[in-house]
């Protein structure tokens, strides 16, 4: 079993899972078919305002299970299907940004300040063009990065770091998403401090029932998904429910503009763009590769390098960046959507989510089971198969299909996407309630879970209302058990060492590095990030 | 009154039918609550998940197999208990769970809270190395231990870390015992070369078979199918061993036209080599071992009250 034969199989396993209906004698597998629906029902959810990826995602996730059940034939249909949720929303959140100037995710704010001049000028289907082809760009761009640095990265950590250098790289991670989301170290650390109290409720080694005040509800722990969907999702639900109910809803029809002149995308065009697409994609696959900071960073970054470098090349007559340019808008989605792929690398190559969209898929693989995001993942054994590497290059099969549609029907589909921005809020959210509660009970089947989810919600409704993020609580809770497990057995391993996080190098480095980033972000005035 | 006494007979013949078919021909009364203590994706839980298909085709019960993963199977004993005993919830766990776990948890549960319904298969348990640690015999492992190199002996529940620790005493080194979650970690954890040996309970079949592992001893109180010559932890001169098996059990009071037709349900179809579960049985722990009724009743309560002396062996 070469690295070939690996890929290879993936490749495979894709095309030749179970069949699910022939075209003229040609067997069409599950995974083909899921990865379609989702990543056109991942447009539309994109194009929604006050829907992105991740609900679609939570909501899907329970009801796929159910379907496909517990095998690991469900891995890559389910799998598969979220990637494509994934990509579509990246590429429909720009959709209302320029018909209406109202981002459909909040990474496409940015893309509404060329986007929406653009409409106005008559040049909507131009503008979405122009998205679609710098998005797709740089997604494609991102998932070849990862295909690339995952698998070395992965062999690279399980070569040199021992269970304690993994402990000090856990609390790394935790102490650097702690720092950068969100923009207040305190409210990230307090946010990740809630989280890992959470999962160390009735969890633990010892037979006796941690934290549990001797509840029998408690006494198992929260489910995961209770938390996660509790938090993200009713959270936001409740969140928006209110703001919906301060602000009266506007009523007001929706001004059309009209469509003028020549609309398409000449090689020309292209040509102007693909310097800043470039730029972009380079800004939003770093960015994606560091845990935690998300695509609106990117997009931002992208933004602002774009803008000064057109403001010394432009032709005088042309548009200003925030006056309806097209590199505006290609600067944008080119660094907004090349973050999806990279971001998977953390998680490929050490079990580590750094956005909402990695977070569903751990979800979904720790759910279903018989696939361990992190380095041993990947392992080419010789003469067994290991089949978790199988799965691995299934993904990223998945992901490139995903990109294919994305290039072929992405753009028309999006196109069609502008009459999403009718759906009225006050029947959306609701809805998205019912269907998230329906879902967790779906998959855990016992009252205490919609107790726990509906908890998490107020939790996660009163973060955002005092400004704290959520995602770090979130992350905290998905690395929490895998820290107090890499941590005991560190401690076991170096015989009962109570200081095996400062005596080996790589491991004191990384705490260094952890108390150094919070430290260093504390003490500045104006936090950027 | 001939009219009376003849109904009477009709109806005692068509009572007397109806409970001979339930004896032999019991059906749940609504879908079955599978609760499997393992955690998703692994040997046990596919074990568990694949008996609960047989099952359905066979039966055509319905199942809803569900995880109750934690505390060495305690969380799932704890919610079993409470459960309908009717036949329509039952468990998948280690004879371990109601023993040495339950007695160590001392938390108001004993084996009587629950029937036993069937074992599937005995463990294999095995202290394996990777090949490519150069130890061809425990004799080996031990001589690097005394030379100064220090052993990390990995383990998946607390009893066998008292095995391991009682192990290390008999032989006079002391390993650096790390506790992880289930078979499949110890195997990651020696393929990673996070832990150098480690107890596995058939996982390790496979890699042995290829030369990738090597079973350095058995930790049964009998030899290991695949090694044979491996020595017994009794030979190695430790009192206790890892016997144990997979059981399933259903809460206390299950009546018994309802735990006969699930045990024997259930181990026909381990036993049966042709169906997926069976072969999964066949080439991880050598074939099914099915122990029911009041066999395992004893089995299992014995192995309550006997852990007591483990515990004290190994905290002296």
């Amino acid at each position: 079993m070469g690295t070939l034969d690996y890929i290879w199989m993936g490749i495979l396993s894709v095309f030749q899972g179970p069949e699910l209906f022939s075209i003229l004698g040609l067997p069409v597998s599950v995974t083909l078919v899921m990865i379609f629906a989702g990543f056109l029902i991942g447009i539309a959810v994109g194009a929604t305002p006050g829907l992105a990826g991740p609900i679609a995602m939570a909501i899907a996730l329970p009801i796929l299970i159910s379907v496909f059940g517990y095998t690991p034939d469900a891995l890559l249909p389910v799998l598969g299907f979220l990637i494509g949720v994934m990509k579509g929303a990246t590429i429909g959140g720009a959709v209302p940004a320029i018909l209406f100037n109202t981002p459909g995710t909040p990474d496409a704010f940015m893309t509404t300040l060329d986007g929406y001049p653009m409409t106005q000028r008559g040049k909507a289907k131009k503008a979405l063009r122009v998205a679609h082809f710098s998005s797709a760009s740089g997604d494609t761009f991102s998932d070849i990065v990862l295909f690339v640095c995952a698998p070395f990265l992965a062999l690279l950590v399980e070569a040199y770091l021992d269970l304690p250098e993994k402990t000090a790289l856990l609390i790394l991670s935790l102490s650097f998403i702690a720092t950068v989301i969100g923009g207040s170290p305190a409210k990230g650390l307090i946010s990740t401090g809630l989280g890992l109290l959470a999962v160390f409720i009735g969890t633990g080694e010892d037979f006796y029932p941690r934290l549990s005040m001797d509840s029998q509800t408690l006494s198992r722990g929260f489910p995961i998904s209770t938390a996660i969907l509790g938090v993200l999702i009713i959270g936001a639900v409740l969140k928006e429910l209110q703001d919906l109910w301060f602000q009266k809803r506007t009523s007001g029809t929706v001004p059309r503009q009209r469509d003028e002149g020549d609309q398409r995308l000449h090689w020309a065009d292209i040509r102007r763009l693909l310097p800043f697409i470039g730029r972009s994609a380079v800004i939003g696959t770093v960015i994606g590769a560091l845990p935690g900071i998300g695509s609106t960073l990117a997009a931002t970054l992208g933004y602002t390098v774009g803008r000064s470098r057109y403001a010394k090349l432009k032709r005088p007559d042309a548009p200003d960046f925030g006056k309806g340019a097209a590199e505006g808008i290609a600067a944008t989605e080119a660094a907004n959507s090349s973050v999806s792929g990279a971001n998977l690398i953390p998680v490929l190559s050490l079990g580590i989510p750094g956005n909402a969209a990695a977070v569903f898929l751990i979800l979904a693989a720790e759910s279903i089971g018989g696939f361990n995001p992190g380095p041993s993942v990947f392992r080419f054994t010789a003469d067994e198969v290991n089949p978790e590497l199988v799965v691995a290059f299934g993904l990223f099969t998945a992901m490139m299909i995903a990109n294919l549609l994305n290039w072929t029907i992405g753009g028309v589909f999006m196109r069609s996407m502008g009459v999403m921005v009718r759906i009225p809020k006050h029947i959306l959210l609701p809805s998205v309630l019912l269907l998230t509660l329906t879902a967790i009970y779906v998959q855990e089947t016992r009252m205490e879970a919609i107790w726990f989810t509906l908890g998490f919600g107020v939790l996660g409704y009163l973060m955002r209302t005092l400004n704290i993020s959520p995602l770090p609580f979130v992350i905290a809770f998905i690395l929490g058990s895998k820290l107090e497990d890499s941590a005991r057995q560190a401690f076991a391993a170096t015989g009962g060492d109570p200081w095996f996080l400062f005596t080996h190098p790589i491991a004191a480095a990384f705490m260094a590095a952890s108390v150094g980033i919070i430290l260093y972000s504390a003490r500045r005035k104006t936090p950027t990030l | 009154m001939k009219h009376l006494i003849k109904s009477g007979i009709a109806a005692l013949g068509v009572a007397l039918m109806a409970t001979g078919a339930l004896a032999s021909d019991w059906t749940p009364p609504g879908p079955i609550k599978l609760m499997i203590a393992f955690r998703a994706g692994g040997g046990a839980d596919t074990q568990a998940r694949l008996i609960a298909e047989e099952l359905e085709n066979r039966m055509g019960w319905k199942f809803i197999p569900e995880q109750v993963t934690g505390k060495g199977g305690l969380n799932m004993a704890n919610a079993l208990k409470s459960q309908p005993n009717d036949g329509t919830a039952i468990g998948l766990a280690v004879t371990e769970t109601f023993g040495y776990n339950m007695a160590a948890a001392n938390a108001g549960m004993s084996p009587e809270d629950f029937t036993g319904l069937t074992t599937t298969a005995g463990f294999q348990m095995g202290v394996v190395a990777p090949a490519s640690k150069g130890w061809n015999s425990f004799d080996d492992m031990i001589a690097a231990a005394k030379s100064g190199q220090s052993i990390r002996f990995g383990v998946m529940s607390p009893k066998l870390a008292d095995l391991a620790y009682l192990l290390g005493k008999s032989q006079g080194v002391e390993f650096n015992i790390v506790s992880v979650k289930g078979g499949k970690a110890v195997l990651n954890g020696v393929n990673a070369g996070d832990i150098d040996i480690g107890f596995m309970a058939g996982i390790q079949a496979k890699g042995v078979a290829a030369g990738d592992l090597v079973n350095l001893a058995s930790g049964l109180s009998t030899p290991l199918i695949q090694t044979p010559d491996a020595p017994t932890l009794a030979d190695l001169g430790v009192n206790f061993n890892a016997n144990g098996y997979f059981v399933f059990v259903g809460p206390a009071g299950m009546p018994a036209e309802a735990r006969d037709a699930l045990s024997k349900a259930i181990s026909d179809v381990v036993s049966d080599e042709n169906t997926k579960a069976g072969g999964l049985i066949k080439r991880a722990f050598g074939g099914a071992a099915t122990i029911s009724g009041e066999a395992l009743s004893k089995l299992m309560a014995s192995e309550f009250a006997s852990s007591g002396t483990l515990m004290e062996a190994a905290s002296e």
